[in-house]
Order: C-alpha cells, then structure tokens, then sequence
C-alpha cells in the first residue's frame, strides 16, 4: 500500500472541511476524488501535501506517518502536486521552473546544474514544452502552464502524483491531450495518481477507483460505474429530489 | 609570450595554456573588463582630487551595501528597510575596536565579520516569522532602535558627534596617494561583492532564490527547505553589509550613528536598488554612482535631497518598478536568474 488516510480531520473555526475520512491508495492505480464544490477535495490534498496540519487521523505514505512534516520532507519521501490554479514561478523560463524542481526534489547523489538542466529538458520534452523552454512562465498559455505544472511535479521523481483539477478552463481537444499524457506518464514512469477532477466524462475513464466526498465526508468509494450509479453521489450533485425521482 | 591571432570576427590571444578571445564586433562587447578597466582608469585620472576621489568611494561603498542588498531581496523574498543596521554593527565594531583596543583595520575585519555574523544569525529568523508588511516594519525600526542605543549609551558611541580617531585603512605617509589607494581599494571591495554574487546567483543557489523570491509556498512543495535557505542568505548578505560599514570607518577614519542609521540613509540605498532595479547586481553600481554624484552635485544646491531623494524613490516604485536600468534591460529577462539555454540536438 503506497497511501493510507486514516481518519483524517481538518477544520476550518466551526466549519469541518474534512472529517474523518479514510481510504488507501494501492501502487500503480488512478484514484479519482470528486465531490461537489466545498466538499474538501482541495483542502484533503493540501493536508496530504503538507500545506495543512491535520487535525486528527494519519496518513501514511510508504509506512511512515506525514501529518506534521514539512511540505519539502513530504516532497523528498515522493509525493508531488499540481495546482487548481497553476502557480509557476511567473518570472522564471520554463526550463528554470522545472529544474527547481529537479534540484530540490529527491535527493540524487552528484546532481550537478547541467545534469539537471538535462533532466528538466526531458521533463518539458516529455510534456511537450520542450519548444517553450526559454519562455518565461507568465507568458505561457493555460494549457502550457498545466503541463509544465505536471513537469515540475515530474521532475521531483514522485511516487504520488496529486493531479488538481488540470481540466479547468481548457476546451475539449486540450482537455483529451491531458488526459493522454497523465495516462502515457503514469505507464512511462510508473506513478500512482491521486485525480481530482469535476469533469465526470474524464474521471469515471482515466479512474480505477473514486473516492467520494461531500461537507468533508467520504459518501461513496468503488468503480466509477458503481459510484456514478450510487443514489448518495447522484443526490450530492444533483439534490435528493432528483436522485428519488430517478429511483423511481 | 604572448601569440596574438586573428580570427574571423575575434582575436584570439593565447599565453601558454591561456586563450582569451575577443570580438571584434562592439555589440558582443559584454566583457566586465572593459568597465574595470575604465573604473580604474578615472580614479587614477583623478588622482590629486581628494574630493572626487572621495565621491567614487561613497558610490563603491553605497554599492557594497546595495549588492548583497538586492540579493537579499531576492533570496528571502522580502524587502528589508534597515539595511544600514548592519552597516551600524560593521562601522560601530570596527570603530570601537580601533580606538579603544587599538586594532588595526584588518585586525578590527575578523571582529566585524564575528559580531555581524552574530547578529545577522539572532536576525535571521525574522525572514522565517515575519513576512511581507511586518518584515519591512521591523526591518525599518531595527536600525532606529540602534540609533536610540547609540544616543543612551553617549559615552562609549558618542551618539552625537561619532567616533573619531578611527585606524584609517591604509596609510602610505602621503594624504593624496592615501585617498588614492583607498579609493582603488573600495573599487576592489566592490568588485569582489559583485563577484561572488554574480557567482552565487549564477548557481543553483540563483535558482533557489529566484524560487523563494517568486513563490516560496511553491518552492518549499517542490522540495526546497526554504527556511534554511532564507536564514543562509540574510546571514550572508548581512555580514556583508557589515564589511562596508567595516570599510566605511576605516576609510573615513569616522563613524557616527546620526550619518548611518536614520531613515535618509536608508533611502538613499533604497534609491541604489530601485534605480538599479530589484534584483539587479550590475544595476547596483550604476544605481549608487547616479546617486552619489546626484548627491554631490545637490549638495551645492542646498539640503534639497531631503525631499528630492524620497520624492524620486517613490516615483521610481510607482512608475518603474524595474528601475532605471530596468528601461535597457526591458526587452531582457531578468538577469539575476541564471539564464538556462539548451539547444536541441538536431538527429
């Protein structure tokens, strides 16, 4: 087992943004993790990231307990992420982006400035950003930016990649050719990824499990097929008058 | 001996194992030397007139305090508004230590290093607490603290009129070769600071600065221990600082908290940062001889750079947050971030 949260809670004052929610990540799958707005799928991967201190519960990743580490510890035991809203370095080129990444990701012995030069043009190269790599990040476009955000989360060697909601804001035809490439790098390197994702066509394909969340609570977990079909998620999303209704 | 070929578009000089090459071509003149060179060569021009000889100084030592300034802004991702604290702890150990024990300068270098590297160190954690706002606030009170200090305890800093009587740096019997060398000396201590830190962002530790500088939430996620490379960074930059304050003293043969510590020295700094632009070392040196000869020339004029000094940082933070130096460098990346360029291998 690669991630295992076990009861993990996090508040906010009076409101609980997650409570007491467990699941486990196997080596090699493609979890999703949806729920409707404010359900706590952002706030869950901060706390497994390291941004936020848990309240309560574990997670393990790999047998050894992350709650409380720092987020760059977090980052050298393997697990890496993008964001929502893409947070370049705006004023670096996109090759520098990733080589912070390469330099301070997992720890290589003898990793010299140009071996890791080599290692981001492989990264950007992988993703397809080769051809931009002496633009700086704030005159990038939106897709450009989510693939180098996967990029730099590559280039720190993950064994978990948290992938953050990478379809908002790109059209159809983008939106396949991220689909395409998180496949292609999760058989390429062999990553196990944790997918949030509102865009149902895509995360019930890529997925082999989802995991559920509303106000914070785990409702549903399984298949896609089975979770798309569950009345609670159904109800979630789209209110209990129509899942009765559809019941019926 | 010296071979001396010419190739197409450069000549090639070589010495043993030694080539240097140098293009012919004026645009691809980019070579620090020439700058030197010319430095160099106005001071000995000036030789015989201490009081411009003393202008190239302030504006080598401005420089001195800007340089790892403009690095330290960008490494912790802070602006820090007392700068001159450090040039304080530097100009008031060096003082204290050549008038009361009678150390010479070089003597009186190791204990400035110590003492500022001591306080830059008990310093340092404010750039892990304090962000933003809050850091720029304490910075700014820290050295008026100082100064406060240096008042109440009059009998050992003389707050009021200074410390005289200061080892002078160097002393050669004749006044004017003296102000020569010392210039020439300042020149050095320039050169070394832009060195090294030229050197240090040209590394994976610009990368890293760049990083924190950017975003450090980011960087800290990508694996980067941001904190120990905040603290790293203020402790260098600061004892930095305190070596000009050291160079300071010692040159002037006079050190006084009222010239140092209070808010329009600070500014005049500032200035040398903003005009260079955030984060540009070679923009430092332009940026401190513009104000310095901007000084010397207001002077004459009357006390008007109280008010001209601020009035133009703030247009300067308004108008061209890039500063001046920034409008050449606008078509540029910023060159404090090492420029990473890899070619595709044509197959």
């Amino acid at each position: 087992m690669l991630l295992k949260i076990e009861n993990v809670t996090k508040g906010f004052g009076a409101v609980k943004a997650v409570d007491g929610v467990s699941f486990d990540i196997h080596e090699g799958e493609i979890v999703g993790l949806i729920g409707p707005n404010g359900a706590g799928k952002t706030t869950l991967t901060n706390l497994i990231s390291g941004l936020y201190k848990a309240d309560g519960g574990r997670i393990d990743f790999l047998g050894t307990n992350i709650v409380g580490l720092p987020q760059f510890k977090i980052c050298h035991l393997g697990i890496s992420r993008t964001y929502q809203i893409p947070q370049p370095f705006p004023d670096l080129t996109a090759i520098a982006n990733v080589v912070v990444g390469v330099l301070c990701g997992k720890h290589r012995i003898n990793l010299s400035f140009g071996d890791a030069l080599l290692e981001a043009s492989h990264c950007l190269e992988t993703v397809g950003l080769f051809g931009k790599r002496n633009v700086l990040a704030k005159d990038l476009t939106l897709f450009e930016l989510r693939t180098l955000e996967l990029a730099r989360a590559l280039a720190t060697t993950p064994k978990l990649m948290i992938i953050d909601e990478v379809m908002a804001g790109l059209n159809p035809g983008q939106s396949l050719r991220a689909v395409r490439l998180i496949r292609r790098l999760k058989e390429e390197y062999r990553l196990t990824i944790l997918w949030i994702e509102h865009v149902m066509k895509v995360i019930t394909e890529a997925s082999d499990r989802i995991e559920v969340l509303n106000y914070g609570k785990k409702i549903a977990e399984g298949p896609p097929k089975t979770v798309m079909n569950d009345p609670i998620v159904i109800g979630a999303y789209l209110g209990k008058k129509y899942a009765r209704s559809r019941k019926a | 001996m010296v071979k001396i070929e010419h190739k197409r578009a450069r000549f090639v000089f070589r010495l043993g194992d030694l080539k240097l090459e140098w293009t012919i071509e004026p645009r691809y003149w980019r070579n620090h030397f020439i700058a030197i060179a010319l430095l160099i060569l106005l001071i000995l021009g000036l030789s015989g007139k201490p009081d411009l000889l003393s202008l190239i100084t302030t504006a080598n030592i401005y420089a001195c305090i800007a340089i790892p300034l403009a690095w330290q802004m960008t490494g912790t991702g802070r602006m820090n508004f007392g700068p001159q604290l450090f040039v304080g702890i530097g100009g008031f150990t060096a003082a204290l230590a050549s008038i009361y024990w009678g150390w010479n300068p070089w003597q009186s270098l190791f204990l400035t290093i110590l003492v500022s590297l001591l306080f830059a160190l008990l310093l340092s954690r404010l750039t892990v607490i304090a962000k933003g706002l809050y850091f720029s606030l304490i910075t700014l009170l820290l050295p008026l603290i100082f100064l406060e200090f240096t008042n109440i305890f009059n009998r050992v800093f003389r707050g009021e009129t200074g410390l005289s009587g200061i080892a002078h740096i160097i002393d050669v019997g004749d006044i004017g070769r003296n102000y020569l060398l010392g210039c020439l000396m300042s020149l050095g201590l320039m050169l070394v600071f832009l060195y090294v830190v030229d050197k240090v962002l040209r590394s994976r530790w610009g990368v890293y600065a760049a990083a924190i500088n950017d975003n450090e939430n980011v960087a800290n996620m990508l694996g980067l221990n941001i904190n120990r490379y905040k603290i790293v960074t203020f402790t260098m930059t600061s004892v930095m600082i305190g070596i000009a304050g050291w160079f300071a003293a010692h040159y002037f043969g006079t050190f006084a908290g009222v010239t140092y510590l209070p808010l329009q020295f600070m500014l005049k700094v500032l200035l040398v940062v903003m005009i260079g632009g955030r984060g540009e070392i070679y923009g430092c040196v332009v940026g401190a001889y513009f104000v310095a000869l901007l000084e010397h020339f207001l002077t004459r004029i009357g006390p008007i750079h109280y008010i001209l000094f601020p009035f133009i940082l703030l247009l300067l933070l308004l108008a061209l947050p890039e500063g001046l130096y920034g409008l050449y460098r606008r078509h540029r990346y910023k060159e404090y971030y090492p420029t990473l360029k890899v070619r595709k291998r044509e197959i």
